[in-house]
């Protein structure tokens, strides 16, 4: 898909229509589009860019592109990773009238409850090699992902103590106002996880970049440990007061071609070393950190696109305990993992919090907020809708306040 | 200096050092760039009969000594994934700087030097602060210095060449330690300038910086690293780099041109390239500069020592050449490490 372009021009990706002189026939292209999506039951304008439309409805498009040029069958790659609940009702609806139409589609998500909902038959792969195919009706999730892990599961969730207190605010974030959210005002406390949730959109994970220097904001302040930041302050900054973050993107924080000890001295290359950081420091302060997230394989010196997803995370998590910060903020720990790699980095997280650091997890799962968070806060459209104890939650619950 | 940090395991240690030594030798042995300087230089060995007495390979060096002052300040910047197009037009406004102050207005050194320097310094500082707060690419921003630095030329000189020029340059350019048949000395500042960008490429924090941000502009904010700055501060020392050559150009030549030479912005670039840093940022760095430097070198003057040639085919052939080795080095390059996606 080229986002700048029409979407009448996606759909018509190298077939366009021509006129007589081998030229682009615009009418026709644009009439076609919009009758097309019309029957498919879609209305939009075919002559705006894509860009301009959500990502839900981009998603629609290049599905309907597939459709339009004849595909008879449609390979689905984690289509809705990205998308909001109710843009995934939209894309699960359109499978299903696809289907009907008699048209095959093999859908690849990591979501076990979309698979369950949307295919008439499950196959399961692990490491690269089939386990099981079985049919929807034999299929549960305790069933699905006790294949995927090889062993029987017991649930990941851990009681929670609900009694804790919170003696010390670590991170207070006051009135925070800037384009895509606006007024908010929420704390984290020492041992204390916290979860925002919202769907993608919401603006939650602006506010994460906010807090770390990343994203500018008209109004509104920052507090760490009682020390204000100023207004403007930078990454480095945040990073000196004792903030941690780790992206949604593990692509976009990591150097993928560089050796483990490398990707976890980023950060802290002026403490290590002012003018030239000597290589042997930078290997004793990276070491030690790998242990304690489990890194496989620990081997400091492998480079980190060996790994993969859940360990590059853990590695993305470990750049922090170099030097400890206070708070940690993490945007979608566990985006894109497999169950297992999620519950480690979750039970890592949690472990953070019982050695006192401040956790603020932000994502678009409900799963990972009801997980790991000890007090769970809802954005919705830019605002804070709700904020509550993580007692009796459960999804339904949270994505119904969105 | 002593380490304030708990030392790790002595084999980590060794293991760490194994695989930096072996892996640059490693690294060497398998880059194409290295085999087609040997190649390039046994053919010509044996085609060119004066090819390799001393005297012409002392020739090679002087030749590629200029370059190689560019290239310093041009590899920051490419590893950067940045470039910079005005460092001909800058050396041409500091040369002529340095000869207006000091042969038309009898200014003493080191006046015309710190003058002349001091411009390109902050012509190459304007490219980076236009670039780096305006975000503007650094095509356009170091496409108009350029402008401005040959517009200032042309001012200057008012189209006349100047062929006195201050015995600073001249020393710098056409000097010989030792008096005559000494070493001349346009190859010791190259070595110098070279030595000083590979250590603050390969030692220090600002150098892993400039990879950083060369590799990942992202990871490199998300890890602190004011990218912004990391950009201004390589496009000055590309506009240093740039007035030195500029200067020991002219040394050379004996004489300070009213028009930039366009031919070093392209050979410059082509030699690092050619060299082995990626124009795509974060890969390569200045031993890889040194290789290209010393092709571009052997054939340059590879081709003149062959008397068959006609001298009006030479530029033809350097191209083809460039274009065969080029295609080399990505095929090697490729096949070490290919790319799976289609």
């Amino acid at each position: 898909m080229i986002p700048p372009l029409t979407v009448a021009e996606n759909l018509f990706l190298g077939r366009q229509p021509l006129a007589r002189w081998g030229t682009i026939d615009w009418q026709t292209m644009t009439q076609t589009a919009q009758e097309e999506l019309h029957k498919l039951g879609f209305d939009l304008n075919v002559q705006l860019p894509l860009e301009q439309y959500s990502l839900g409805t981009q998603q629609v498009v290049e599905v309907l592109r597939a459709i339009l040029s004849g595909a008879r069958v449609l390979v689905m790659d984690e289509p809705t990773s990205a998308l909001s609940p109710a843009e995934v009702e939209g894309l699960i609806a359109l499978v299903h009238t696809l289907r009907e139409q008699g048209r095959s589609i093999i859908y690849i998500s990591h979501f076990l409850e979309e698979v369950v909902r949307v295919a008439d038959r499950i196959t399961v792969l692990r490491n690269g090699d089939k386990v099981a195919t079985v049919s929807r009706e034999e299929a549960t999730m305790d069933s699905l992902i006790a294949m995927i892990l090889g062993r029987e599961m017991t649930r990941a969730k851990e009681p929670l103590d609900t009694t804790r207190t919170y003696e010390q605010t670590l991170l207070q974030v006051n009135r925070l106002t800037a384009d895509v959210f606006s007024d908010i005002t929420f704390s984290v406390g020492r041992g204390e996880v916290v979860g925002i949730y919202g769907a993608i959109g919401a603006g939650h994970f602006d506010v994460a970049r906010a807090i770390f220097g990343l994203y500018q904001f008209d109004s509104g302040e920052v507090i760490l440990d009682e020390d204000p930041f100023p207004p403007d302050f930078s990454t480095r900054y945040a990073i000196r007061r004792g903030l941690a973050y780790v992206t949604e993107s593990r692509r976009k924080s990591l150097l993928m071609d560089e050796a483990i000890f490398r990707n976890i001295t980023m950060p802290h290359l002026e403490r290590i070393g002012r003018l030239v950081p000597r290589r042997e420091d930078e290997l004793a302060v990276a070491t030690p950190t790998i242990p304690r997230v489990n890194v496989q394989p620990p081997d400091p010196l492998n480079p980190v696109g060996k790994l993969s997803g859940g360990n590059q995370q853990k590695v993305a998590i470990a750049r922090w305990l170099a030097f400890p910060p206070k708070v940690f903020v993490a945007s979608e720990p566990t985006r894109g993992m497999d169950v297992g790699a999620k519950s480690e980095v979750l039970a890592i997280l949690r472990r953070l919090r019982d050695e006192g650091y401040g956790v603020l997890v932000i994502a678009s799962e409900p799963e990972t907020i009801l997980a790991v968070a000890d007090r769970v806060i809802v954005m919705s459209r830019g605002h804070i809708v709700s904020e509550m104890n993580n007692e009796n939650l459960d999804k339904d619950s949270l994505m119904r306040l969105l | 200096m002593n380490s304030t940090f708990e030392t790790p395991s002595a084999s980590l240690l060794a293991r760490l050092r194994r695989l930096r030594t072996s892996g640059r030798l490693r690294r060497l042995t398998t880059l194409a760039q290295v085999w087609t300087l040997v190649v390039l230089f046994i053919f010509f060995g044996l085609a060119a009969p004066n090819f390799l007495t001393p005297r012409n390979l002392e020739n090679i060096l002087r030749q590629i000594s200029t370059l190689a002052i560019f290239g310093t300040g041009m590899t920051f910047v490419l590893l950067l994934a940045e470039i910079d197009l005005s460092i001909a037009a800058n050396a041409a406004v500091t040369a002529m700087i340095s000869a207006h102050l000091y042969t038309n207005l009898e200014y003493p050194e080191p006046i015309p030097m710190i003058a002349a320097l001091g411009t390109a310094t902050l012509l190459g500082l304007i490219s980076g602060i236009s670039s780096a707060r305006f975000r503007i690419p650094s095509f356009m921003t170091t496409l108009a210095v350029s402008l401005i630095a040959g517009g200032l030329t042309t001012y200057i000189s008012k189209g006349r060449v100047i062929t006195k020029i201050s015995p600073w340059a001249a020393f710098l350019g056409s000097g010989r330690i030792g008096g005559e048949g000494g070493f001349p000395v346009i190859v010791v500042v190259a070595v110098i300038t070279l030595v000083i960008g590979y250590f603050v490429l390969r030692y220090t924090r600002f150098g892993r910086y400039v990879y950083m941000t060369g590799a990942s502009k992202t990871a490199a904010r998300l890890a602190g690293v004011n990218t912004n700055r990391v950009l201004i501060m390589v496009l000055t020392i590309c506009g240093f780099t740039a007035g030195l050559a500029g200067v020991v150009s002219m040394g050379r030549l004996h004489s300070a041109q009213p028009d930039a030479a366009p031919g070093f912005l392209i050979d410059t670039i082509g030699a690092v390239v050619l060299g082995g840093t990626s124009l795509m940022g974060g890969r390569g760095g200045m031993i890889q500069t040194v290789i290209g430097l010393l092709i571009y070198g052997t054939l340059r003057n590879g081709l003149d020592n062959i008397p068959q040639i006609d001298i009006y085919l030479k530029e033809f052939i350097t191209g083809v050449v460039l274009l065969v080795a080029l295609m080399v080095n990505t095929v090697f390059a490729g096949k070490a490490e290919r790319d799976r996606t289609l």
